[in-house]
């Protein structure tokens, strides 16, 4: 007997999908703001409160500005300007 | 000539003028062979988390253009230097 042919099965898109909206990178707009390590306020959106940098699943980033973020949140951990850990006071 | 920024973390016992003399004569070296660009002294700031026992320091950004020779030697400088806490060099516009 041949072998059947199948398309490959594809979830349904569900009512959760078409609420969800796909994330763009927020730096990636001309008129962002440069990520600098020594806006604080601005990197403090890309860290946990534990200090901890987010993921590009949370934060939506492209990889080239996910990379200055991590590097720059990095650097300014260095100058004491955020925290490495931070306990819950 | 390439575009610097240099972050210093001066001791936080320092007074306020101390700071700015230590910084102007940052400037003065840059100077020789490059070009101050712009200076920024934030004052006393305190501290993401404990260093050396201590919870504060005076924060100041100078920005400037210059060789690389200069850049080493003023790293080395600064390391050395019991009034700075830490330093920090970047490129501007590198982000």
């Amino acid at each position: 007997m041949p072998p059947v042919k199948r398309a490959p099965r594809r979830r349904r898109p569900t009512a959760a999908d078409s609420r969800r909206r796909r994330k763009v990178c927020q730096f990636c707009d001309e008129k962002a703001e440069p990520i600098d390590y020594k806006n604080v306020a601005m990197l403090r959106k890309f860290v946990s409160d534990k200090g901890k940098i987010r993921t590009r699943r949370v934060t939506g980033n492209c990889g080239i500005h996910q990379r200055a973020v991590a590097r720059a949140v990095k650097n300014a951990r260095e100058m004491a300007l955020l925290p490495y850990v931070q306990t819950r006071a | 000539m390439r575009s610097y920024e240099l972050m210093i973390i001066h001791r936080p016992e320092m007074a306020e003028t101390d700071v700015a003399g230590q910084v102007a004569e940052v400037e003065k070296a840059i100077a020789e062979s490059g070009s101050v660009i712009s200076r920024d002294l934030w004052g006393k700031r305190r501290f993401a988390y404990e260093i050396d026992h201590l919870h504060e320091g005076h924060y100041s950004v100078v920005s400037f253009e210059a060789e690389l020779e200069l850049v080493d030697r003023l790293d080395r400088a600064l390391h050395l230097s019991d009034a700075v806490m830490r330093h920090k060099i970047v490129r501007r516009g590198a982000a």
